[in-house]
């Protein structure tokens, strides 16, 4: 096998077993690596049946075929399994460092099951992998566990942690590497919580990697890394981050603000954006593993209520859902609520949105005082998000506590009173700082059709509708009109199949939009030695989708759940979007027929399983 | 060329559009934060037909042909496109996927003139309309 090393380390926490599997090679073929592998192990081994924070459940991180290659934007991974927060199939993925040295110690992936009687830390030296106590981190924030265990194993050890909201289960915990770089979504650090199981750490002694064609490959990664890093949209986010257009994204109606109940806050745009996170607060910009991008911000604050020393800084997600959304312009905040909210473990998007949701239901009336242990949430309050609210969601505590911790989805629930029609999400995950309204309809229908629920980088719609995309080769020569739902559901069929590509060969969408198709299938065949042409390339990208709706459609999801709340689907209040309603049945049903998927059931015909080399899967269902 | 008779005649009404954005009070504060020396170079349709715009220390001018220093950034592309940028009509970021437009320099304070182009067009048609060119104005 070249590029992956086809070996996965499988553990069952319960007994303490470790075991060193083998993937087979057709699995590499079919579906990737990254989201779609683990997609196609779980539906082979996973227990459909299992609460995903029972001992039961499975929690599978998975490398792509490019982790660990000096190639800009390709040592991402995933972590995948039946999510906490949404009981629907679950993925997300991470930069970072640590999937360049697990697949350094020569592993793609890491298989656990079961529950620790203890808290556990996962150790892997090359091939020697064994769980230790951990139980001296336990309760711990993820900046100290991440201090402590580079002063005990070494600074070029590579670690995964968990923080308090991880150990308490909280829906949305995320799974921080190096304390900076996230698995942000879809609550997998709740499902490590779930298993005592603390951190991870990695450390391999050499770096070695076996390629198909070694000498073709460096031709097409010396063309690829200055392009990718001359690219202009790196040059911008280099320098001010991945808010660098956060200005024109309020413009275009595209940041959500306060609840996604408005689309135009011109005061908030220059106070957000990321020029002025670099001029008032930046002290260095980071990168992943090999990027020549450099996207990463790290921020200090040195005066004033929200000071902060110099550290991880917030991301264009954190800035909005910690900001805008819950209608605050003050960027010292957001820095300081986004640190907190790393250091405690929870994901910056799912707590920005369902706060948000409850600041509206606040002031609604639908929630009151006697809910709040007599804490009153006022937009914009963020002395009360910081001091009070996001420790109370960590350790959920309190009757505020406990009602957010498991997501706007389920905290309108129980709340009743219509509560749920301004909730923002698909699926149970929270609607991203993108508003598909201003954003782009085509964004509301992958939104909506995602196996995971709503998210912006499942499939590369964004980048689409926002003309950054122009691939001749699989006939994506749309010009999209963003606010339309014109040409949406014949891109979105591309989007899937591609989207599907990058996420399960775990690369950066930054990074990925300066590859051309004819070059992705160079970079799988030289490396991985896949023998791709383009169409057995996008037929993989196919068939993880198709596989990913087929393990929902086991989880009984079908398409009446592929839609978004009443919310996303009110026309936009103001701004460049005002009055305009998004289509999205039309587009669905156009999408479905374009992708020979039961409009019913929401899951592939026979016929196009068969199609796809997937028959045996139709049998299962 | 689609809505020009000659080299000159684009550089004309660009320039007038600057001059008048550049003492509008909406677009100052943008242009300012520019922060550049920026060639817009439609080279490819004449070879005078280029002007500057200069943005950098808090002063704003603008002129024909190339400037006297170097530029910090150049942004190539054809007359016609950017009659079509400025008239708000041409999607940046799919013309510089589709390589329509060509960016040699950073962008970064450009970016920060971007939420502003309806704006821009606003005035852009103003200027057609002095100029006597109303049937250059794009719907």
């Amino acid at each position: 096998m070249y590029g992956n090393t086809g070996k996965i380390i499988v553990v069952d926490l319960t007994t303490g077993k470790i075991e060193i599997a083998s993937l087979p090679e057709t699995d590499y073929l079919s579906y990737i690596g990254g989201s779609g592998l683990a997609a196609r192990y779980f539906w082979e081994r996973g227990n459909f049946q299992a609460d995903p924070l029972s001992a039961e459940a499975m929690l599978i991180f998975m490398n792509g075929p490019f982790a660990g290659l000096k190639l800009s934007g390709a040592s991402r991974s995933s972590v995948a399994g039946r999510s906490p927060l949404t009981g629907n199939w679950g993925d997300s993925s991470c930069g970072g460092y640590f999937a360049p040295e697990l697949r350094y110690a020569g592993f793609d992936g890491i298989v656990l099951t079961g529950k620790a009687e203890k808290p556990s830390l996962l150790v892997i030296e090359d091939n020697a992998v064994c769980i230790e106590s951990a139980e001296d981190y336990w309760g711990k924030g993820i900046e100290s566990v991440n201090r402590s265990l580079k002063d005990k194993f070494g600074k070029t050890w590579r670690n995964l942690i968990i923080g308090p909201a991880g150990e308490n289960q909280v829906k949305y915990a995320l799974i921080l590497n190096e304390a900076h770089h996230a698995f942000g979504r879809a609550g997998f650090g709740a499902v490590m919580g779930s298993k005592n199981l603390k951190a991870i750490v990695v450390k391999a002694s050499t770096k070695t990697m076996t390629l198909a064609d070694p000498e073709a490959f460096e031709t097409l990664r010396k063309e690829l890394n200055p392009r990718i890093k001359e690219a202009l949209a790196s040059d911008v986010m280099r320098v001010n981050g991945t808010a660098a257009n956060l200005e024109g994204g309020v413009y275009s109606g595209d940041v959500p603000i306060r609840n996604f109940t408005s689309n135009f806050w011109q005061e908030m745009a220059e106070s957000l954006t990321g020029s002025t996170l670099s001029e008032k607060y930046l002290t260095h910009g980071g990168a992943c593993a090999y990027c020549t991008i450099a996207c990463k911000r790290n921020v200090r604050i040195t005066e004033g209520i929200f000071a902060i020393p110099d550290g991880p800084g917030p991301e264009y997600e954190t800035i909005v859902s910690l900001g805008s959304l819950i209608g605050s312009m003050d960027l010292a905040a957001v820095c300081k609520a986004g640190r907190i909210c790393n250091d405690l473990g929870l994901d910056t998007i799912t707590t920005g949105a369902t706060i948000a949701w409850a600041m509206e239901a606040f002031e609604k009336g639908d929630i009151t005082a006697a809910d709040t242990d007599g804490i009153s949430l006022i937009w914009g309050d963020m002395e009360t998000v910081i001091d009070v609210l996001i420790p109370a969601i960590a350790a959920r505590t309190g009757k505020l506590g406990r009602l957010l911790a498991d997501g706007s989805a389920a905290a309108a629930r129980r709340i009743g009173k219509g509560s749920s029609d301004y909730t923002a999400h698909a699926k149970g995950l929270e609607v991203p700082a993108h508003d598909p309204r201003g954003g782009g309809h085509g964004l509301a229908l992958t939104y909506a059709i995602s196996p995971r629920g709503a998210c912006h980088v499942a499939f590369p719609m964004l980048f689409m509708e926002m003309g950054a995309c122009y691939y001749p080769e699989i006939g994506f020569e749309y010009e999209l009109e963003p606010k339309t739902d014109e040409n949406k559901a014949e891109a979105a069929v591309i989007a899937v199949a591609l989207g599907s590509i990058e996420n399960s060969a775990c690369f950066c969408q930054f990074a990925d939009r300066e590859i051309t198709i004819p070059e992705w299938v160079a970079l799988f065949n030289t490396v991985a030695g896949y023998g791709w042409d383009i169409d057995a390339m996008m037929l993989a990208g196919k068939r993880v989708f198709y596989l990913k709706r087929l393990i929902n459609y086991r989880f009984g999801r079908t398409a009446a759940d592929d839609t978004l709340t009443p919310r996303m689907l009110e026309p936009a209040r103001d701004g460049e979007p005002e009055g305009i309603a998004i289509n999205l049945d039309a587009m669905k049903a156009a999408f479905y027929r374009l992708m020979e998927m039961d409009p019913i059931q929401g899951i592939p015909t026979q016929s196009a399983l068969i199609a796809c080399g997937m028959a045996e899967e139709f049998e299962h269902i | 060329m689609e809505y020009w008779k000659n080299e000159n005649e684009p550089i004309q009404a660009f320039v007038k559009l600057f001059e008048a954005a550049m003492i509008d009070d909406e677009l100052t504060s943008g242009l300012k934060k520019v922060n550049q020396l920026i060639l817009f170079d439609y080279t490819e349709d004449g070879p005078n037909c280029c002007f500057w715009m200069d943005c950098r220390g808090g002063n704003l001018s603008v002129g024909p042909g190339k400037p006297s220093e170097e530029p910090d950034m150049t942004m190539s592309l054809s007359a016609d496109d950017a009659h079509r940028s400025w008239s708000n009509k041409l999607n940046p970021v799919m013309a510089i996927t589709r390589k329509k437009i060509r960016v040699k320099g950073s962008a970064v304070g450009l970016l920060k003139l971007a939420p502003k182009l309806k704006k821009v067009a606003e005035i852009y048609a103003v200027i057609l309309k002095d100029l006597g060119w109303e049937d250059k104005i794009l719907k």
